[in-house]
Formats: structure tokens, C-alpha cells, sequence
């Protein structure tokens, strides 16, 4: 349904975005991650026509968005990051006139403007003028407007921007819901949002796309190492040489956190790739007459996988993770006493 | 093509309700009649004794004083509007562009063209709303005058004021075409009108072959020939030129915009 191919836009003499391509399937239901800056805007900007590219081809729903422009346009329904809305109008005049430049023939229009109302749930709202309307109401009309003339393709920038979690709830499940009759593409900054929503996940980074796959598919593309948290009463010189003979261990190193009580010692075990060497570890501890007070499997999150491919400095991973892991032994510590 | 029409026809009626549905164009329509019933005010009373004061003298040649109100007043109008229309035309995209909706009509399938020449008929027909009851009462005021009054040059003077307006917004709705702040927009046209004043001001002051060019661009001077009765083909082909002259640089202007755009 969405075909791009090598797409770069040049701004002056820095590139925004550099040979991006790939495609979504009909029905699916497409996020477009990563930071801010990394050229989502961009992209979805030429998605929809709105720019053109310096270079490559983007298609869809069979027609290229520079050569057959208008066709292509007829073809999609977009939300800017800013909701594009006329504050004098009512929510109901405002789906008219959307419908009405997008090209819906009058016949149909009321009942595309009904499947709008009832689809973004402002069926008793349609007389309100929309500069009354709440900020999370105004990205409904927003993606109202986007689905109202039935598109094959929606291009969603950003759509959870600035709402709050209840409407953050309402707003994804609304984008869920148009999966399967429409093909959706939305960008977002936000992780377990493109893991909800989306089916396929494509990272971006500096223009450049860094991974695409679906949600739970990759980490295991990035072969990213599973990480155990044990907590023991030993020395570490001690504990490693028993672990070292372990196949697929990687490394064993003192944690940064603190352990339960002063007198033990925690320590982080990583292994090779994705190889399980959980049980390997406690009996070899039990083996040895030093049992385990507590284990633990740290996944990396797609939180690690998005923030390894997106920052450069790896330091970073722990600086956000570090305080995070102490506040809760900390919380701990304060029960027990 | 059908679509093309039937998008200028929607974005045509959604830019007119705008007018009808703030108190923005209820407040600019008072004003202008204020101000255009002050100076018919004055310029009647004027005439008026003058008339009595000239009448009793009849060695000078006969006034037909209901023409010369006319002529003047439509003259003061063609003063008035210049300062106006800037102000209708200063938001006609401004507003799109600091609203976001410039990227609705963007993305949607329509041209830049068709946007321009809807946001301009738009503005044009509410111009002339509020110009219609001025005219309509002037004929039903001077329909008692005598000699009674032919209503041609009447309605070819305010068919030029019109034209002149049309020709003002265009080029007005070109400069906010440029620029999101609505204040950089109207004074951008408030310096175009001046300027237009000035082109108008050299060539009544000065002859020879610069100052006939001149005149032949000078918008004003085609008006002040409509107002004249002097209805000229080439007055109106010079009034039709700035028009679609602003449409096209508005056009090309929002285009280069969506180039240029970070």
C-alpha cells in the first residue's frame, strides 16, 4: 500500500533525511519511532504530499506522490503535529468542508461524516464550535478529519502529543480500530506506544533508518545479551571462577546496585546472544554451597534496543537506568527498616 | 476539472461564512460605512451650498450638482478603501499558515491556484456586500434629484472601485501570502497602497514618455477614468492583470513556501 524507496531530503546543506525506504501493507498498522529531530516529520510531510523530496519515489496506494500528486492526495488522510483546525467552525461543519475538498460527492457525505463522528466519539458533540473544545477533543476532530473521506492510507503525525493518559488510552485505541480497512502509518517519540499500536516498528535516527521489524521480533534482530541480577553471600573471585566454566557466559561483573544487606554481594552475569544460562548458574551456585537469595532475568527492554540504536553514547543506557534501579532498593531499604 | 471547481466553490463558501460568523467582519463593514457616511455627510452639505451659493449667479455655466456629488464621493471612496483592505486581506493566509490549516489545503487534492482564487472571490464578494447597501442608498437618495440622474456612470464608477478592490486584495493576499504575522502583512500592503498613491501622485505631476508608462500601471489612474465615465478597455484589462497577477504569485509564493520549509 506504501512503497518508498530511497526518499532524501536536503535542506540547505544538511540532509534531513537520507535514503529512506520501505513499505507497509495494506491493513497494517505502521510506527514510525525515534527522537526528536530524527526526520519523522519529514517523512510523514512527504508521505503526504505536503513536501517534496530532494530525491527518491514514495507510492501510494499505486500512485507516486511527486509525478501524480493529486491523485495520491486524494488517496490519503493526514494529521499534522498541529491539528489543523478552523476555530469558528463546529466540529460538524468543519467534517464538511474536509469531506467536501477531499472529494466526497454529496450523496455520500453525511454518512462519511456520521462514520467520522461515531469512529472518534463526537456524535453529541458536532454542533461545538471548535475553539471550545478540549485539547484532547481537537486531536479527535484532527484524526476525524484524517479518516472522513475514507482513504486507503492515513498518515498520523504524532497523534498522541500533549494528551493526557486517559486520552492517550482513547487515541490509541481509536488508531487500533481503523487498522485492517485502512493503512496506517503514525510517527511517534514514544516506545511502548509504537509496541501497543503498531505492528511493524521502523526506527529512524539522524535520517537514517536504523531497524524495522515487528515490536517482539527486534531484539532478537539485534541479538541483544540476556542479563541475570544475582544476589549471594561470597566473595566475587570466588563466585566467578565457578561461573566462568558455564558455556555461553559472557561476562560477571559486581552490580552497580546495592545488595539486600551489607554483607552479600550482587552481581550482573550476561551471556552470549540470547542463550538461556539461568539454570546453568543456580546449580552451579547450589553446587558449590553458595545458593542464591535472589535471581533475576533483566530482559533489555525495546526500551534498551531503541535507545542503543538511537544514542551514540552507550553511557547514557545507564544513566537513565541507574537511578531508577536505586530508587527502588531504596524504597526497599526504607520498608525493611 | 469538476473537482476543481467544486473545491474553489467549498473553500469559497467556508471562507465567506468566516466573514459572517466573527465579529471581525461586522467590525470592519461598521467602520467603513462610518467613515463613507460621514464624508457623503460632508460632501453633501458642501454642495449643497455651494449650489445656493453659486445658483443665484447666472453668468456661470449650469453644475449638475447629483453628478458631482457622486463623482466626488466616489472618488473619497476610492481614498477610503486604500486603507481598508489591507486590513481584509492581511489574514487571508496568515491565519492558515499560524492555524496549520495551509497544510489541510496543502495535502488535500487541490491546487494553489484554486485555494488563491477561492480565498479572493471570497473576499471580494464580502467587499462588495458591504459596498452594496452604499450604492443602493445612493441611488434611492438621489433618485429625486433633477435633472434626474442616469444611473450608467453611477454604477461604472462603483463596477471600478470594485476592480480597484480586487486588484488591492490580490496583490494583498500575495504579501500575507509571505508571512505568518498578521501586523508584518497589513503593513506590507499599507506600504503597497502608498506606493500605488505615490505611482498615482507622479504621474499627475509630471509629462513625458516615463510618466505615460506610469499612468498606464498606475491602478489609481484607471480608476479615477472609470469615475470619469471614461469606461476604456485597456482600464479594464490593467485591473483584471493585477488580479491574476496576485493569484499567481500567491501561488507560487505558498508553493515556494512548502519548498523552502524546514
Amino acid at each position: 500500500m506504501i512503497e518508498v524507496e530511497k526518499l532524501t531530503k536536503i535542506y540547505g546543506s544538511t540532509a534531513a533525511i537520507q535514503d529512506v525506504s520501505f513499505s507497509v501493507e495494506p491493513g497494517e498498522i505502521m510506527g514510525f519511532l525515534g527522537p526528536n529531530g530524527a526526520g519523522k516529520t519529514t517523512t510523514m510531510r512527504i508521505l503526504a504530499g505536503y513536501l517534496p523530496a530532494t530525491t527518491g519515489t514514495a507510492k501510494l496506494a499505486g500512485f507516486e506522490v511527486h509525478t501524480d500528486s493529486l491523485k495520491a492526495r486524494q488517496k490519503i488522510g493526514y494529521l499534522p503535529e498541529i491539528p489543523p483546525l478552523y476555530p469558528e467552525m463546529t466540529i460538524e461543519g468543519f467534517l464538511a468542508f474536509v469531506a467536501k475538498i477531499k472529494g466526497v460527492s454529496a450523496g455520500d457525505r453525511p454518512t462519511r461524516i456520521n462514520y467520522a463522528l461515531e469512529k472518534c466519539n463526537l456524535l453529541d458533540r458536532r454542533k461545538t464550535l471548535i475553539r471550545k473544545l478540549s485539547k484532547g477533543f481537537k486531536q479527535r476532530v484532527g484524526i476525524a478529519q484524517a479518516i472522513v473521506h475514507d482513504p486507503p492510507v492515513i498518515i498520523l503525525d504524532e497523534p498522541t502529543v500533549g494528551l493526557d493518559p486517559k486520552q492517550i488510552i482513547d487515541v490509541r485505541k481509536l488508531i487500533k480500530g481503523l487498522a485492517g480497512n485502512h493503512t496506517v502509518i503514525l510517527s511517534t517519540h514514544i516506545l511502548p506506544e509504537a509496541s501497543a499500536i503498531c505492528d511493524r516498528v521502523t526506527i529512524i535516527k539522524n535520517g537514517k533508518i536504523v531497524a524495522t521489524n515487528k515490536p517482539d521480533n527486534l531484539m532478537t534482530d539485534l541479538q541483544v545479551s540476556t542479563s541475570y541480577d544475582i544476589e549471594v553471600d561470597s566473595n566475587y573471585d570466588r563466585v566467578r571462577d565457578i561461573l566462568m566454566g558455564i558455556p555461553h557466559l559472557n561476562t560477571v561483573t559486581i552490580a552497580s546496585t546495592k545488595a539486600f544487606r551489607d554483607d552479600r554481594l550482587r552481581l550482573l552475569i550476561t551471556s552470549e546472544g540470547s542463550h538461556e544460562i539461568g539454570r546453568d548458574i543456580s546449580t552451579a551456585l547450589v553446587a558449590n554451597g553458595i545458593p542464591p537469595y535472589e535471581m533475576r532475568r533483566i530482559q533489555a527492554s525495546l526500551e534498551d534496543v531503541f535507545l542503543e540504536l538511537t544514542t551514540e553514547d552507550t553511557s547514557i543506557i545507564k544513566e537513565i537506568s541507574e537511578p531508577v534501579d536505586q530508587l527502588q532498593t531504596e524504597s526497599n531499604g526504607d520498608k525493611q527498616e | 476539472m469538476k473537482l476543481v471547481w467544486a473545491n474553489v466553490l467549498a473553500i469559497y463558501q467556508r471562507e465567506l461564512q468566516s466573514y459572517f460568523i466573527t465579529p471581525w467582519g461586522y467590525l470592519i463593514a461598521g467602520v467603513f460605512w462610518l467613515i463613507s457616511g460621514f464624508f457623503f455627510s460632508i460632501l453633501y452639505y458642501n454642495l449643497t451650498a455651494q449650489s445656493i451659493l453659486m445658483g443665484s449667479d447666472p453668468n456661470l455655466p449650469p453644475v449638475d450638482y447629483a453628478y458631482e456629488l457622486i463623482r466626488t464621493f466616489l472618488r473619497v471612496l476610492g481614498q477610503v478603501v486604500l486603507f481598508i483592505l489591507p486590513i481584509l486581506s492581511m489574514n487571508l493566509y496568515t491565519e492558515e499558515r499560524k492555524r496549520g490549516t495551509l497544510e489541510l489545503l496543502a495535502t488535500s487534492p487541490i491546487t494553489n491556484w484554486a485555494v488563491a482564487l477561492a480565498k479572493l472571490s471570497a473576499v471580494v464578494t464580502f467587499f462588495f456586500t458591504i459596498l452594496l447597501p452604499i450604492v443602493t442608498y445612493q441611488i434611492f437618495a438621489l433618485s429625486g434629484a433633477s435633472p434626474a440622474i442616469s444611473l450608467e456612470p453611477l454604477l461604472w464608477g462603483y463596477f471600478g472601485l470594485l476592480l480597484l478592490a480586487s486588484a488591492i486584495l490580490s496583490l494583498g493576499m500575495f504579501i500575507s501570502s509571505l508571512t505568518d504575522n498578521t501586523i508584518v502583512a497589513a503593513i506590507g500592503t499599507f506600504g503597497l497602497v502608498l506606493l500605488l498613491s505615490l505611482i498615482d501622485a507622479v504621474s499627475n505631476s509630471t509629462t513625458g514618455i516615463v510618466t505615460d508608462i506610469i499612468s498606464h500601471i498606475s491602478l489609481l489612474k484607471h480608476y479615477e477614468n472609470l469615475v470619469q465615465g471614461i469606461v476604456d478597455s485597456s482600464s479594464i484589462v490593467a485591473f483584471v492583470s493585477y488580479i491574476l497577477l496576485g493569484i499567481f504569485l500567491t501561488a507560487q509564493s505558498v508553493e515556494a513556501f512548502r519548498f523552502q520549509r524546514s
